[in-house]
């Protein structure tokens, strides 16, 4: 570390961890029990589309049956199982695995020029414990998968078929790994920056990934707790639950919705951190109120754990604790509001390449705010007496969760796609592919909200014949989305064969890991570099020196000679 | 590798004030249409308090429509004004700009001025839902897997899936459930509580319009679940009474159709021992073991009404152990939870009069 400028703060990086280990040389060491957090990254990443794929398919079976007013295609209790299996995958399977695992693996130990996570072997086993969990979750189906949605409310998940005991092993599994993996990054990001990237020095999606860590394995730890009473209720008769035996349903409800309320915002903040990075990257702007952002997830982050019963307005409590549960939700649409209008007036002032990542991005600001808007309108305890149970809560959730972590995937994908692969995707079907989902998203979930206001609940597998018109456009459209994903994976397939080679920095991005070959070589950086100043400066010189050529820097030294804009 | 910076213009864009007094005249005329539109969540309201919670949704209709239309809007605009144009060199940049503490506060003030008043007035209207009063008719409406049995304090018969309501009346309805949780929801009053198996939920309406509407099961509780509903009927003074007294009619004569006099004192005995001693000793009310002694039930001056507040006829007594019952002490189980078929009430019936005489 002798090479450090005068002026360069040392960050909390020692020089004994300044040691590369040598790259793994068989396929088993290298591929598949990998310790090296970018492949394991690409390992989340493959699993987790597979279960998108999966659930995606339930999710078209569920669409696929609500064609007609009675059922097109299967029983009410096999559609009780497909969309239980649905929801639980895609929470458990997919979002969360994929904005931790996949992509908090695999950039955020290069965005904070670390070499590696700061516990590899922890992180290889996290890892393992999600295909196993998978397989465990859909082998349910075989024994008759559970039927009571993905929040399985006793007592009825009590009676439910002998596959909501695989459920409450494979979610309290993911539990653990996720726990995990919330310890590793928190340790990681602390312990492991670059010598001079201090805390306000962080690129957002750091900053994200570190806002989303105490969330990961604090609220599990009561998710685990409930999963482990239900299984011992189911399996041993210990009454935890039932009613009829002295136990209370709403132990449950409270248990569960302690961890997911938390645990929606595990969904989003690494979403939030994503569209942090490619807007300035795509309007070549910093991003508009970096220190606001940063610190209104940890904001988001703390006021979620007090918000739970707003999932329980109607279940029955003491009336008087409805009022504070309300309030401190509606106080979370603050720091949300502050979020998106510092990313319009990123897009002010920019000047922005129409990119597939860049629509995505403008595509996840009106999508999140309007399922933020519903949120509102559930937050209201007196509407959400008329609303709870119906489809407008399904609408909701699906603009929040496809609307805004689905779509931040669909940009963190054709961002960091280039930098995983070192090709280039071929940027007219990603926008064909973006405008696909975009409209087939809006006009599938749309309608639902007026649905579940007239009286249609949720969870039902045969409705009222006067909804049925709007069932079946938001069917159709739900094709046009599912031929979007599709297309999405061609893509990816196209880029293999013919993309152009990408380079280290398609984009002009700032953040470290455009500054290192693409793919990133197995020790990501030679030297680890030290950082002078915020990544998102587009007038100034890039803020890094000590970058060694021979992981592909994009330049070794700071060569500007350029006036630099002042940054303030 | 010597960059280029090219600044574009830094003015707010070019058609930045016409887009926002188009922004300002699409929420005003919105808010128009929304503040007086009769029906704002597209169905008739039956009876309080559906007016005041289509209110609330009027209210925060017009403000969620603003902020919407702004963030559409000047997105989309922005993202059409600034784009790169096409022969920009390739490193042209943005408007390095960082912060802009007085926008940035300005535009976390008035979000937060707005939610303080949304709260205030969410909560408003919550208390006057808490003050409703409701208590001139109370019905007791119970879930089961899957249908919604009503009780009526002067009917002996629960009313199966509808729910009889008087124009006018303010109406208490106590919901629970036999099973499972359901749902209660009443969409053309805004009004729902879960049915929670031994918790005892309460909403309060006043019906207003004569007619059917619906009851509809929004908790998932079984394959049936979907095809759960009942209809609340509203009938006038007369009519309600006439319907009122035709159920009433009913009144007395079974214990929910058990034929009580065959009943077998040995056999109750025999029963008693098997499914109900675990719970209940034969002594006074007060010798508790999960639930009360019975051995004086039918003749105990301290206690002259059973837990659920029945009289302590036989009928009366056949009726709760059939249904259940859940009251401060715990769960009395329904008969199908004890697998008791009426022959058996019956005999249990018989025996527990037996005691009270010794
Ligand atoms: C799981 C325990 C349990 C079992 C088994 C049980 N009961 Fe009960 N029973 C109760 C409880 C608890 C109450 C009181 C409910 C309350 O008011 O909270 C009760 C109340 C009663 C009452 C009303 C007493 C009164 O003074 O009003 C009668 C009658 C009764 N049970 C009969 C029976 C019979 C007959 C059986 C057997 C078929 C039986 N119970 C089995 C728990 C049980
Ligand atoms: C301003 C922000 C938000 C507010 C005020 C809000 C409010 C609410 C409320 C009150 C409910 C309960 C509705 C009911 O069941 O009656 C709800 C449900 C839900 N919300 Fe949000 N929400 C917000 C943002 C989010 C975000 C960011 C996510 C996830 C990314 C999310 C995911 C969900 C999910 C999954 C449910 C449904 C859970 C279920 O019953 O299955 N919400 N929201
Ligand atoms: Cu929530
Ligand atoms: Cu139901």
């Amino acid at each position: 570390m002798a090479t450090l400028a005068p002026g360069v703060q040392t960050g909390p990086y020692h020089a004994v961890l300044d040691h590369i280990h040598p790259e793994p040389t068989s396929f088993i060491r290298k591929y598949i029990f990998s310790i090296d957090h970018k492949i394991i990254g690409i390992q989340y990443m493959i699993t987790g589309a597979v279960f998108f794929i999966i659930s995606g398919l339930l999710a078209e079976i569920i669409r696929t049956q609500l064609l007609t007013p009675n059922g097109l295609l299967v029983r009410p209790d096999t559609y009780n199982s497909i969309y239980s299996m649905h929801g639980s995958s895609m929470v458990w399977f997919v979002v969360i695995p994929l904005l931790t695992g996949a992509f908090g693996n695999f950039v955020m130990p290069l965005q904070i020029g670390a070499r590696d996570v700061a516990f590899p072997w922890l992180n290889l086993v996290a890892f393992w414990i999600f295909p196993v969990a998978g397989v465990i979750l859909f082998s349910s189906f075989l024994v008759g998968a559970p039927d009571a949605g993905w929040t399985e409310y006793p007592p009825i998940s009590l009676m439910g078929p002998p596959g909501t005991n695989l459920w409450c092993i494979a979610v309290f599994m993911i539990g653990i790994s996720s726990t995990m993996t919330g310890i590793n990054f928190l340790v990681t990001i602390l312990k492991m920056r670059a010598p001079g990237m201090t805390l306000t020095r962080m690129p957002l999606f750091v900053w994200a990934q570190f806002a989303t860590t105490p969330l990961s394995f604090i609220a599990t730890t009561a998710l685990g707790g409930a999963l482990a009473a239900l299984f011992i209720e189911r399996v041993f008769g210990v009454p935890f639950y039932d009613p009829k035996r002295g136990g209370s349903p709403l132990l449950w409800q409270h248990m569960f919705w302690f961890y997911s309320h938390p645990a929606v915002y595990i969904m989003i903040i690494p979403g939030f951190g994503i569209i942090s990075e490619v807007l300035p990257t795509f309007a070549r702007k910093p991003i508009f109120g970096y220190k606001m952002i940063a610190f209104s997830s940890v904001a988001i982050a703390l006021l979620s754990f007090s918000v739970w019963a707003h999932h329980m307005f109607t279940s029955g409590m003491v009336p008087w604790l409805q009022l504070p549960f309300m309030i401190i939700t509606m106080l979370i649409a603050i720091p949300t509001g502050v979020k998106i209008f510092s990313w319009m007036a990123t897009l002010w002032g920019g000047a922005i390449r129409w990119k597939t990542p860049a629509l995505y991005a403008a595509g996840f600001i009106i999508t999140f705010t309007y399922g933020g808007l519903t949120g509102f309108f559930l937050a209201a305890v007196p509407l959400d007496y008329h609303e709870h149970g119906t489809y407008f809560v399904v609408a909701h959730l699906h603009y929040v969760l496809y609307g805004g972590s689905i779509m931040s995937l669909f940009a963190g994908a054709y961002y960091w796609w280039p930098k995983m692969s070192g090709r280039m995707y071929n940027e007219t079907l990603g926008r064909i592919q973006f405008w696909m989902v975009f409209i087939g998203f809006n006009c599938t979930f749309t309608p639902l909200h007026w649905l579940g206001l007239l009286g249609m609940p949720r969870r039902v597998p045969n409705y009222d014949p006067s909804y049925q018109f709007w069932n079946v456009f938001a069917s159709v459209s739900s094709y046009v989305m599912a031929l979007g994903t599709l297309l999405f994976f061609y893509i990816l397939v196209d880029s293999f064969r013919n993309g152009k080679k990408a380079g280290p920095n398609p984009w002009g991005a700032r953040t470290l890991e455009w500054m290192i070959a693409s793919p990133p070589p197995y020790y990501n950086f030679k030297k680890i570099p030290a950082v002078l100043a915020a990544p998102y400066d587009f007038g100034n010189p890039l803020p890094y020196i000590g970058l060694d050529a021979a992981d592909g820097a994009v330049e070794a030294t700071p060569t500007h000679s350029s006036h630099p804009v002042p940054t303030h | 590798m010597a960059q280029r910076l090219v600044k574009p213009k830094t003015n707010l864009g070019p058609g930045f004030w016409p887009v926002t007094a188009f922004i300002v005249v699409l929420s005003l005329v919105m808010a128009y249409f929304i503040e007086t539109s009769a029906e704002p969540i597209g169905l008739k309201a039956a009876g309080d308090p559906a007016g005041s919670i289509d209110a609330l949704f009027r209210f925060l209709g017009v403000v969620a429509a603003a902020i919407f239309n702004a963030v559409v809007i000047y997105t989309v605009y922005f993202g059409i004004v600034f784009r790169m144009p096409k022969n920009a060199p390739p490193n042209t940049i943005g408007v390095q700009i960082h912060d802009a503490p007085v926008l940035e506060f300005w535009w976390t003030a008035i979000p937060t001025i707005l939610v303080v008043i949304l709260a205030i007035y969410s909560t408003k209207i919550w208390v006057d839902l808490q003050n409703t009063q409701g208590d001139v008719l109370t019905v007791e409406a119970i879930g089961y897997q899957f249908g919604f049995a009503f009780r009526y304090p002067k009917l002996k018969e629960p009313v199966v899936n509808e729910l009889h309501l008087q124009l006018n009346e303010p109406t208490t309805i106590h919901i629970t459930s036999r099973d499972v949780l359901h749902g209660f929801w009443l969409p053309e009053f805004r009004q729902k509580a879960d049915m929670v198996p031994g918790l005892v939920n309460t909403i309060r309406i006043t019906p207003n319009a004569v007619g059917e509407f619906r009851i509809i099961c929004s908790e998932f509780c079984g394959a049936a679940h979907g095809r759960m509903i009942g209809k609340v009927v509203v009938q006038n003074q007369q009519d309600f009474a006439r319907w009122f007294s035709k159920q009433g009619g009913t009144q007395g004569r079974t214990g929910g159709g058990i034929a009580i006099s065959a009943g077998k004192a040995d056999a109750g005995q025999k029963l008693f021992g098997e499914k109900c001693s675990a719970c209940h000793s034969v002594g006074a009310f007060e010798q508790k073991q999960v639930g009360p002694g019975l051995g004086k039930l039918f003749n105990d001056p301290a206690h002259p009404k059973l837990v659920n507040g029945t009289d302590v006829t036989p009928q009366d007594v056949a009726r709760l152990i059939h249904d259940g019952f859940q009251g401060d002490m715990g769960v009395m189980p329904s008969a199908q939870v004890n697998a008791l078929s009426n022959a058996d009430i019956a005999n249990l019936v018989a025996y527990l009069a037996g005691l009270s005489k010794k």
